[in-house]
């Protein structure tokens, strides 16, 4: 969920940390591996929001409004179809860039494989909200790679243009 | 025939990726390339990530070295300079002072002492793998469980198949443990993995048997 193999480390090793610190608070009320899924993404949350300068309260684990307007209705050009240009490589750098509830939603969901009623009870949230969080988080994932083909089309451009003229 | 326009597909893409399908929207899909694009996208992308799952590593052993370092820093766990003695009193301590009670007795007690010498002698008497045998220790926990779950025969069904579901769950991670041990008999980590599998069995045994004594 944070693209980065020293920091999932770090977080792993926290989350480890806090299942220690709290076991002791588990009442049974979900299933164990809910709650430890709800401590484990609560981490990460908490470490992707101060890395975006976001002190959101724990609770508040999908995204604000501002985030959670309609979905940009971009068609993209006809032309560019992301199915050629789609690999784990170019995903995960997009994914990077999602705000932090829409990343969980997509990563838990997309990823990972939980059906949005398990995501509502590790996020907290209602299981509607988890479908709408995660269609938004596909929509923006699709501009996103969409931006990647562009800039990949304008660099094969610009070779191209080179080679030829290298070749006058 | 395609009686929908795109902005009205659009309004349904959230349904219609979630497998919710009106035959209009069929049809306006059939008929319009835009459309059918923004799904062929948002499919692959479904797809693709899919198959990131798999392709997470498993942590390596210095996060597990760290976070025993820590939490021994912590006082949550106790590290290596206990005495087995020590050992022993910490953890009958903790699970005395929970279950104070004659329900301990037999083949329960019996358990957690041969439990706790063996393996808490361990930085005494260097283990070979192949000398350690785990099946007499867990035929008696195995036995311990049975007395444990039999005095919750009265209780609260959902909280009888919480705690089956939580004896389930540390059975897994002892077998995990196990097989840790036999993979790497001279592993120190795996075997204090196992110890910790043991005694979570035996304090989840403790409070099942403090449950059924309460009632």
């Amino acid at each position: 969920m944070v693209g980065n193999t020293a920091e999932a480390e770090d977080l792993t090793q926290e989350a480890f940390l806090q299942l220690f610190r709290k076991i002791s608070t588990f009442r049974g009320e979900s299933a164990f591996s809910t709650w430890l899924h709800r401590l484990a993404v609560n981490v990460v949350l908490m470490k992707l929001r101060k890395k975006s300068g976001k002190e959101t309260s724990l609770e508040q684990v999908t995204e604000p409004d501002e985030e959670s307007g309609s979905p940009r209705r971009d068609f993209g050009a006809p032309d560019l179809k992301l199915s050629g240009s789609l690999d784990r490589v170019n995903i995960q750098r997009a994914v990077d860039q999602l705000p932090p509830g829409y990343k969980a939603v997509f990563v838990l969901h997309d990823v990972q494989g939980y059906e949005h009623n398990e995501i509502a009870e590790i996020m907290g949230c209602s299981i509607g909200n988890s479908k709408s969080q995660l269609h938004k988080a596909r929509m923006r994932l699709r501009e996103l790679l969409h931006e990647v083909v562009r800039e990949k089309a304008r660099e094969d451009r610009r070779a191209a243009e080179s080679a030829s003229s290298g070749e006058d | 025939m395609d009686t929908m326009n795109c902005n009205a597909f659009l309004d349904q893409l959230e349904q219609w990726m979630d497998g919710d399908r009106s035959a209009d929207a069929q049809s306006h899909l059939r008929a319009c390339p835009q459309c059918r694009g923004v799904v062929d996208d948002l499919e692959s992308i479904h797809q693709v990530a899919a198959s990131m799952d798999a392709a997470d590593p498993a942590p390596p052993e210095k996060i597990w070295l760290a976070l025993r370092s820590q939490l021994e820093q912590e006082g949550l766990i106790h590290g290596e300079e206990l005495t087995w003695a020590e050992a022993l009193a910490t953890w009958f301590g903790g699970v005395f002072s929970a279950v104070p009670r004659p329900a301990l007795a037999g083949a329960y007690m019996v358990a957690l002492i041969a439990v706790g010498i063996t393996i808490a002698g361990r930085s005494y008497t260097p283990i070979n793998g192949s000398q350690v045998s785990t099946q007499p220790l867990m035929a008696q926990l195995n036995t311990a469980e049975q007395d444990a779950v039999s005095s919750m025969t009265n209780s609260d069904p959902v909280v009888v198949a919480s705690l089956h579901k939580n004896l389930a769950i540390v059975d897994n991670y002892i077998a995990l443990c196990e097989k840790s041990v036999q993979e790497e008999p001279e592993s120190e980590v795996a075997r204090d993995y196992l110890y910790g599998a043991y005694q979570q069995k035996a304090e989840l045994l403790a409070q099942i048997t403090e449950r059924g004594d309460d009632r």
